[in-house]
């Protein structure tokens, strides 16, 4: 919201800086986020006055001018074509910096000096809608009547400080001049000078000339004024003035007189042209379906019946709130007008607006919410403004239909003592009422209750809280800024407890990082393509994913099911960038619906994944970082087969537990897969549920005494066949050892023709150990026979021979 | 007799003195008390030694021996120890080159942040709690004083499943969620992602941060600041600074916005704090009693505070990271510089 601070002077008698100004605005709770000074580029330019004009004696394009600054006469060598002698036009000297980025210096043209130079509209950042003559391809020619010396920024009233204000949405009454000005005043305890209102009218009855039917709800108030005898031109420069410096271009004085209400009362407007009303009337009525209007910015939108429109006996005319239609609006050939000032409901305006994405000064206001008392105040105001530009005759009576209750001055009361508790801090109750009442909000106390009589603008204040940030913003929260004294009186002791899936992913971080993993952070919105590159089946429960309606790109248009992809391309642009051994873990989550279209909230459901790509590794060191992983849980697992899709179908576990559920899977990357992601390494990939896991009851441990006697090993080394497992030797090696099995690791894998077609050796350390004597050598032989044999039935095993 | 074991010796402790190796020193001992060593040759004639001298030069020769044995012992313990210290000179390495073995990686910053945090809150008598993401408006708006329509809705612009679901604009929901379920008198911390249309060099689409709320009996502004202050010292340090400023959240009344000596200057004013010297902190407020009423809370009773900061710019200023997007972008080259 850009405000004026010479516009505030017209409410607030003001002696202190505009920065000054800014600042208690920002401390009080209007954050001042920029201040824009409107004569930026205009230092050291002055408005000058020709007096001599000779040929330059070197150059027949120049010529040399001798020229009145006031106190001074300078001389100025220019090209341009249209000064004369007598002109008044604008002299930049040495230091000034204009908004085209030219710097002033004394130059020499040819030998003749030149104290600086004369400024176009353009240089000086404005045009023809702000000063005649600003836009001509030449010098601009000042009126006739201007001073030579006087400042150009006083000349041409570029003078002004604008504030860019950050206005809450809970203050909806400030996103106007008025609005802050009464701020300014409770800050300074100063009082506010109400505008001009006054105006004369010419007889008759504006209900001659137009009549007005309300036929929506969303309209709660809507009113009008007639003024015929227009004088249509060129406002007054005061009044340009304020609307150049808050960023509207004056059009005329009818449409900146409506501007100008809408900025100073917070008030939007309409100005009709009279005679394009057909049948004289104005309906406020929602929209026809098919029904359509060109409105001001040259586009046609087609309707309809959730826009409220603003329609004569015919047509739509307006978008209502929004913009207005070519059909009716103010022309030079206007002679009557229709003043329009009403109160539309916010959603309509803003589902409107957004509809047709359109953001206007108008439907700003309207959105932000505009009282409903507002309009008698701004439709006043823009007949005084009428009445003061004498640039029309005004009607008798207003039109004023109303549907909703005219809100009234409201009474609440508080308690100081609530009031004290929730500051924390003393305030004496005088100080309180006194800062009330700079705001507009008169107030006396009877005991511990203050009787607060709200202004009709303030919707917002409604308890003790809304009136204790009243009384503290204004009285300075700076107050905070060193709390000393005590605290939480009266309050309660509360035991701190940390969350049990966070700490138990805090425990899995750790691990990875000590095996050299990395942590990284990843969107968990992705493109609806991850589910094709990741090669998941057309029945894959993940594929039904979750879409965002209003994406911010395709790229974070899917809310993910799979954590994979993210990982993947974390490694795909590492290796882009020449990163090697990459070592990634992510703790994140994936959301899985129900029921698609989304009716209730989805699954969300806490995995954390793994990749690692980095020369060397293989499968059984990710077995091993997943042990590691694990073994901090009581989980009691299996291994089988992955089925994930994105892995390599021989390369691959899922970690299944007892009962059934697939807590997880690691193994390497499916090649056609990496090929999606146009990475040409091997990649090992592992993720858990941690849901589940962290839900798992804590470990528990139950050791056994160490025994007395020693262990003995054995080293056997059998040929099978390629299929046997590990899993299926180390089983069948166990249970022939019987009671002095201890334990057993296979050492060493050997594949060699020699050993057979598809056969294998496996090299065993098996332990054996007693309880309850020293083992001989003659009892472990009969036991390794044993195996052997076993081994030799059940998987045709051989002793290694070679 | 005499003179001659008086030679032995002093000739012995001579040659020993002398010895540098170890061999040597073997060939001495054997020179002087080997089978055929000159003591051993004196000993063996003590039979031609007159009886009454016999046990004095006995006695001398006794003395020889052992004060030579003694002298070789020393030796060979001298020489035996200077040649571990040569041997262990030999294995001496560079310690400069580089170490071997599973180097550790690192946690991503924000989770240090994170952590750090929490610690804090809980050491403060917060429980920690998670909630969901994907949020009903309802819990996202409404339950915070946030209807439909509401002008509190453009400060954010949301990413919308349906019409009633959407991703979680801001932790929270999460102060709804847990007065709809805790009873009165906690402390709650909700660390989380959260989600706003919003995608250009300065804003990322999915931030962090974490709400806090704290409902409890005759809870003011005063037990906030005092609270914050307690925060900003143990993550900061004992000389933070400390600045209120007035602001807006539907749900609090009134609100605040804290600021803390700018954790990249130092106070000293840089360009991420305008040269003000202070930098965001915690915004929040006192909870709306409207809220408070909503989730079945009694306001007459219970009051309480709120608030959530974002806190990956936190994360960014105290580990001086100097572009937002780097959070998300996983360069190894990033990650590293965090060990």
């Amino acid at each position: 919201m850009k405000i004026s601070y010479n516009w505030l002077k017209d409410f607030v008698d003001l002696t202190e800086s505009a920065e000054e100004v800014a600042e208690k605005l920002t401390v009080s709770g209007f954050e001042v986020e920029d201040i824009i000074y409107v004569n930026k580029h205009l230092h050291d330019v002055y408005v000058g006055h020709i007096e001599k004009i000779e040929r330059h004696p070197q150059a027949d394009r120049l010529v040399v001018c001798q020229v009145n600054v006031g106190d001074k006469n300078v001389q100025i060598v220019t090209s341009a074509t249209n000064v004369f002698e007598g002109a008044y036009v604008p002299v930049s000297l040495e230091g000034a910096s204009l908004a085209n980025g030219v710097e002033i210096k004394p130059t020499n043209f040819r030998g003749v000096k030149s104290d600086g130079m004369f400024c176009s509209g353009e240089e000086l950042g404005i045009d023809d809608n702000y000063f005649e003559g600003a836009s001509v391809n030449g010098i601009l020619i000042l009126p006739k009547d201007s001073k030579a010396g006087q400042k150009i920024e006083d000349a041409l009233m570029l003078n002004d400080v604008v504030y860019d204000v950050n206005v809450t949405p809970n203050r909806p009454d400030c996103n106007s001049v008025v609005g802050i000005a009464h701020e300014v005043c409770a800050i300074y305890g100063k009082k506010f000078k109400n505008p001009d209102y006054a105006y004369k009218t010419v007889g008759e009855n504006v209900e001659n000339y137009i009549s007005v039917d309300v036929k929506t709800k969303e309209c709660p108030r809507y009113m009008g004024a007639y003024i015929k005898d227009i004088k249509l031109e060129r406002s007054p420069l005061w009044l340009r003035s304020r609307l150049h410096a808050v960023g509207i271009k004056p059009i005329n004085n009818m449409v900146d007189i409506t501007n100008y209400v809408l900025v100073e009362q917070g008030q939007p407007m309409h100005a009709f042209d009279y005679k394009y009303l057909d049948g004289k009337k104005i309906v406020v009525r929602q929209a026809e379906k098919g029904e359509k209007i060109t409105v001001l910015n040259g586009n046609t939108y087609e309707l309809d019946e959730s826009v409220m429109v603003i329609a004569d006996a015919e047509k739509p005319v307006v978008i209502a709130g929004v913009i207005g239609g070519v059909n009716s609006c103010i022309s030079n050939q206007t002679t009557e007008t229709v003043f329009e000032c009403a109160v539309f409901d916010l959603k309509s305006v803003r589902l409107t607006a957004r509809k047709f994405g359109l953001s206007t000064d108008s439907s700003a206001r309207y959105s932000k919410g505009v009282n409903i008392n507002s309009p008698t105040f701004a439709l006043k105001r823009a007949l005084s403004l009428v009445y003061q530009l004498d640039c029309g005759k005004i009607v008798d009576g207003i039109i004023d239909k109303y549907s909703a209750k005219l809100a009234e001055e409201k009474l609440i009361k508080v308690s100081y003592a609530k009031i004290s508790k929730i500051l924390g801090i003393e305030i004496p109750k005088e100080k309180m009422i006194q800062i009330l009442s700079d705001l507009g909000v008169e107030s006396f106390a009877q005991g511990d209750v203050i009787t607060c009589k709200l202004p009709y603008l303030r919707e917002d204040l409604k308890n003790d809280n809304d009136i204790a940030e009243e009384i503290i913003r204004i009285y300075g929260y700076d107050v905070y800024n060193n709390v000393d004294g005590k605290s939480f009186e009266g309050a309660n002791v509360t035991v701190g407890k940390f969350n049990e899936r966070l700490s138990f992913e805090n425990s899995l971080k750790n691990i990875l990082v000590d095996s050299g993993f990395y942590e990284t952070l990843n969107y968990s919105l992705y493109s609806a393509s991850a589910c094709d590159k990741l090669l998941l089946s057309a029945d894959d429960v993940r594929r039904n994913v979750i879409k965002i309606a209003n994406p911010i790109s395709e790229d974070l248009s899917t809310v993910r099911t799979v954590m994979a992809h993210a990982l993947l391309l974390d490694v795909a642009y590492n290796l882009s960038v020449g990163n090697k051994d990459l070592r990634f873990f992510e703790v994140g989550r994936v959301y899985q619906p129900k029921s698609l279209p989304l009716k209730e909230l989805p699954v969300e459901n806490n995995r954390i994944s793994l990749a690692v790509c980095e020369s060397g590794f293989d499968f059984f060191e990710l077995k091993g970082v997943v042990e590691n992983l694990l073994l901090g849980t009581s989980l009691e697992y299996k291994l089988e087969r992955s089925k994930e899709p994105y892995l390599h179908n021989g390369v691959s576990a899922d970690v299944i537990a007892k009962n059934g559920t697939v807590v997880g899977s690691f193994g390497k990357i499916h090649k056609t897969v990496l090929k999606n992601y146009e990475i040409n390494q091997d990649v090992y990939y592992a993720e858990f549920d941690t849901d589940f896991l962290s839900s798992l009851p804590e470990k528990q441990f139950a050791t056994k005494e160490i025994s007395k006697y020693p262990t003995v090993e054995r080293d056997l080394a059998i040929v099978v066949d390629e299929k046997v497992t590990n899993a299926e030797l180390e089983n069948a090696i166990k249970s022939a050892c019987g009671k002095i099995f201890f334990e057993v690791k296979l050492f060493d894998v050997y594949r060699n023709v020699l050993l057979g077609k598809d056969k294998k050796s496996m090299a065993y350390k098996v332990v054996f150990m007693s309880e309850d004597k020293t083992l001989t050598s003659e009892e472990i032989n009969a036991v390794v026979n044993k195996v052997l044999k076993s081994l030799e039935f059940r998987f045709g095993a051989k002793l290694r021979q070679m | 007799m005499k003179e001659k074991l008086k030679e032995i010796l002093k000739n012995g402790l001579q040659k020993v003195e002398e010895l540098v190796d170890l061999k040597a020193l073997d060939e001495v001992r054997v020179k002087f008390l080997g089978k055929t060593g000159e003591l051993t040759q004196i000993l063996r004639g003590m039979k031609d030694v007159p009886a009454e001298e016999r046990k004095e030069v006995g006695s001398i020769a006794n003395n020889v021996r052992v004060k030579l044995e003694e002298a070789i012992t020393n030796k060979l313990c001298e020489l035996e120890n200077a040649k571990l210290l040569a041997d262990m000179e030999k294995e001496k390495v560079d310690i400069t080159e580089p170490s071997k073995g599973t180097k550790k990686g690192a946690l991503h910053p924000l989770t240090r942040f994170n952590n750090k945090f929490m610690q804090l809150c809980v050491e403060m008598g917060f429980t920690v709690i998670q909630t969901p993401e994907i949020e009903t408006d309802y819990y996202n708006f409404e339950a915070l004083n946030v209807p439909k329509n509401h002008p509190a809705r453009d400060m954010q612009d949301s990413l919308y499943i349906t019409d009633t679901i959407l991703m979680r604009t801001h932790t929270s929901p999460a102060q709804v969620r847990a007065m709809e379920t805790m009873k009165p008198p906690f402390k709650i911390v909700c660390p989380g992602r959260v989600y706003r249309n919003d995608n250009d060099s300065s804003h990322s689409p999915i931030f962090n941060q974490f709400e806090a709320l704290v409902i409890d009996e005759n809870i003011g502004l005063k037990d906030f600041m005092t609270m914050v202050k307690e925060m900003a010292v143990r993550l900061y340090g004992e000389d933070v600074k400390m600045r209120v400023r007035p602001s807006y959240f539907p749900f609090t009344e009134p609100s605040i916005e804290i600021d803390a000596t700018c954790q990249m200057c130092k106070g000293k004013g840089c360009s991420l704090c305008k040269g003000t010297g202070f930098s965001e902190f915690f915004g929040g407020g006192i909870v709306n009693p409207v809220i408070l009423e909503m989730s079945g809370i009694d306001s007459n009773k219970y009051s309480g505070f709120a608030f959530g900061p974002g806190i990956d710019r936190s994360v960014m200023v105290t580990n001086k990271i100097p572009n937002i997007k780097y959070l998300f972008r996983n360069d190894l080259r990033f990650l590293k510089q965090m060990k």
